[in-house]
């Protein structure tokens, strides 16, 4: 396929994504009864009326909080897998279980590290 | 999977000093927590030797992703020196202005391991996490100043423009991936070299890979954050950023573009050449405006990118190519290393002139002679290297590059020539400008003599030491970085 077809199908894709578009919209616009009322210009929240204003404050400790979950959960990934094989491992195998067990340990204590530094600087506390 | 352990044992050093000096961090308290410096000083010296033992041999790990070559052990000892002299010009700095150091030395220790993966890398995944690992620590340690606005804005513009440049570099690579089908970079170059006509998109994903490096080593429609970012953070992060991360950029594109992308190295080429004269040009013309020492180096060390830019420049591709990129990699890595040591120490100076007093703008140096005649000697000698002068090292740098030019001269590397020539010129001006201001301007009254303590003392005399006997000796250095080639292995 050449240059100009490849790019061909993209244009017409693109110009019959448009259309559809289009077409939908005016339909819509159509068919449907026009009925305005100034209830249908409010905040819609699941039928409740909205109170107060958009902007919200959210507690900075939840960043941290997340960001912790976030590491662990990493680390829940790798364990998944490694949990898998390791029962298979054995001296013929090309990772010795030794081997496997060492790295995991070592990647979860350098992930405890990370812990205790969070613990020890206050984190964890919520006040 | 066999891993070389003896291959990687420099990053397992300073990988396990890093999380020591964290601990350390936690355990100590106060005052005491200054001595986390030579815990990671020492760190540094053990993995110094680590990497020396390396010398000479050439070892592969991680499948072909990870490779131990001279090249690669050239940088690592590059960036292990600069480490070692950055900790040495930290230590007061950071007891004194009660940052926080154990997170400090952390963070500088682990972009360091970034910049220890980067020459060795084979891969481009492997190339993006060095880059990233070098990138990420340096985003938080030029916000250390928590409360200062200044440090703030600096970090803020840093961390946005480096994220974006790691989208583009990203989205690059995964462009490469899809047409070559591999991440490795030699597979790249056979997969590139197997096209006959040359393909648009290619060549555009490989100009985003090389938009990535080229943040990273501020060349010039890229270079926006750096006066800012040196000038906001604190000093010894912009001497790190300024010469050991921008080193690590240089090394990932000198790896990217002469293995990966060697075949369409007729299209790089000029264009890293292009972007070399506008580098040089513009850092060196905008640094004439320049009041302040901080953002006067920063100009120079865009402008001196620049001229590193240059053997990028010459590379072609081809039969008889691989004379030519040899000798312009050998141009590069030389002039890095002459780079190092000049930078570092013109920062040195400053961070002991700035250290106490807050002073920092080039007026502020009027005296310097008599306040400390140690200090104002490191500060001619290293600056007049940076320009180029007779009898340091700076102008053997600058004739690598001249003799990089000569071993196949054309048109294009003329013109390279002479616009390293006329900008060297330019680069004098506010060069002696600062130093005129050292040796024959008075010192305002009041102020006391400079006790820059015996770790910065110890690390300007080395440097200046380095830098005058290079310039009579260059063969130190050249006789290790003429035996390097990637080109050959690549």
């Amino acid at each position: 396929m050449s240059n100009f077809e490849q790019w061909g199908t993209l244009a017409i894709f693109v110009i019959v994504g448009c259309l559809l578009y289009a077409v939908i919209m005016t339909v819509n616009r159509i068919m449907r009864p026009s009925v305005p009322s100034p209830q249908k210009l409010t905040t819609y929240e699941c039928g409740v009326e909205a109170l107060g204003v958009g902007w919200a404050q959210t507690n900075i400790r939840y960043y941290i909080f997340a960001f912790l979950f976030v590491i662990f959960d990493v680390e829940a990934i790798f364990l998944f897998p490694w949990a898998v094989i390791i029962g298979d491992l054995d001296a013929t195998t090309r990772i010795s279980p030794v081997f496997a067990l060492v790295a995991m340990f070592l990647f979860i204590g350098t992930l405890l590290e990370g812990l205790a530094y969070a613990w020890k600087k206050g984190v964890l506390t919520w006040d | 999977m066999q891993i070389d352990f003896i291959a990687i044992l420099p990053e397992i050093i300073l990988t396990v000093t890093a999380l020591l000096v964290l601990a350390a961090d936690l355990a100590l308290r106060g005052d005491a927590k200054q001595f986390v410096n030579p815990l990671a000083g020492l760190g540094t010296v053990a993995a110094i030797i680590a990497t020396v033992a390396l010398w000479g041999s050439e070892r592969v790990t991680f499948g072909t992703m990870y490779v131990v070559d001279d090249f690669a052990v050239l940088f690592k000892l590059l960036f292990l020196g600069t480490l070692l002299a950055i900790l040495a010009i930290s230590w007061r700095y950071i007891a004194e202005h009660r940052f926080f150091q154990g997170e400090y030395y952390f963070l500088l220790l682990t972009s360091f391991i970034g910049m220890l993966l980067m020459p060795s890398s084979r891969d481009l995944i492997m190339l993006f996490i060095a880059l990233e690992t070098v990138s990420v620590p340096a985003f938080v340690m030029v916000g250390m100043r928590k409360r200062d606005l200044y440090s703030s804005e600096s970090a803020l513009k840093f961390f946005l423009l480096g994220v974006l440049a790691a989208a583009l570099m990203l989205f690059g690579m995964s462009m490469v991936y899809g047409f070559a089908g591999t991440t490795d970079l030699v597979g790249i170059a056979a997969a590139i070299s197997g096209e006959t006509a040359s393909v648009p998109l290619l060549l555009g994903s490989v100009m985003l890979v090389l938009v990535g490096f080229g943040f990273k080593i501020s060349a010039v429609p890229f270079h926006f954050w750096a006066p800012d970012t040196y000038s906001g953070a604190p000093m010894p992060v912009a001497a790190m950023l300024a010469v050991a991360s921008k080193a690590a950029g240089f090394a990932g594109l000198v790896v990217v573009a002469f293995i990966a992308f060697e075949p369409v190295a007729d299209v790089w080429g000029p264009m890293l050449g292009v972007l070399a004269v506008l580098t040089m040009t513009v850092g060196n013309l905008i640094a004439l405006q320049q009041r302040d020492l901080i953002r006067l180096l920063a100009y120079s060390s865009v402008a001196q990118a620049g001229y590193i830019l240059i053997p990028f420049g010459l590379a072609r591709t081809g039969p008889g190519a691989a004379v030519v990129n040899a000798a312009a990699i050998e141009a590069v890595v030389f002039y890095l290393i002459a780079y190092a040591v000049m930078n570092v120490g013109a920062f040195a100076v400053a961070i002991a002139v700035e250290r106490r007093t807050g002073l920092r703008s080039i007026a502020d140096y009027a005296g310097l002679s008599g306040r400390s005649p140690l200090l104002a000697m490191g500060m001619t000698v290293f600056l007049l290297s940076l320009g180029g002068a007779p009898l340091t090292v700076g102008l053997w740098a600058k004739f690598a590059i001249l003799e990089a030019i000569a071993v196949d001269i054309t048109l294009f590397g003329i013109v390279l020539a002479g616009f390293l020539v006329v900008n060297s010129v330019i680069a004098f001006f506010y060069y002696l400008k600062v130093v005129r201001t050292v040796w024959m301007d008075e010192a305002p009254a009041g102020l006391p003599q400079l006790q820059p303590g015996f770790n910065l003392s110890a690390v300007v005399v080395v440097l200046m030491v380095g830098t005058l006997v290079l310039g009579v000796l260059p063969g130190l250095v050249t006789d290790f970085s003429s035996v390097i080639s990637i080109v050959a292995a690549g």
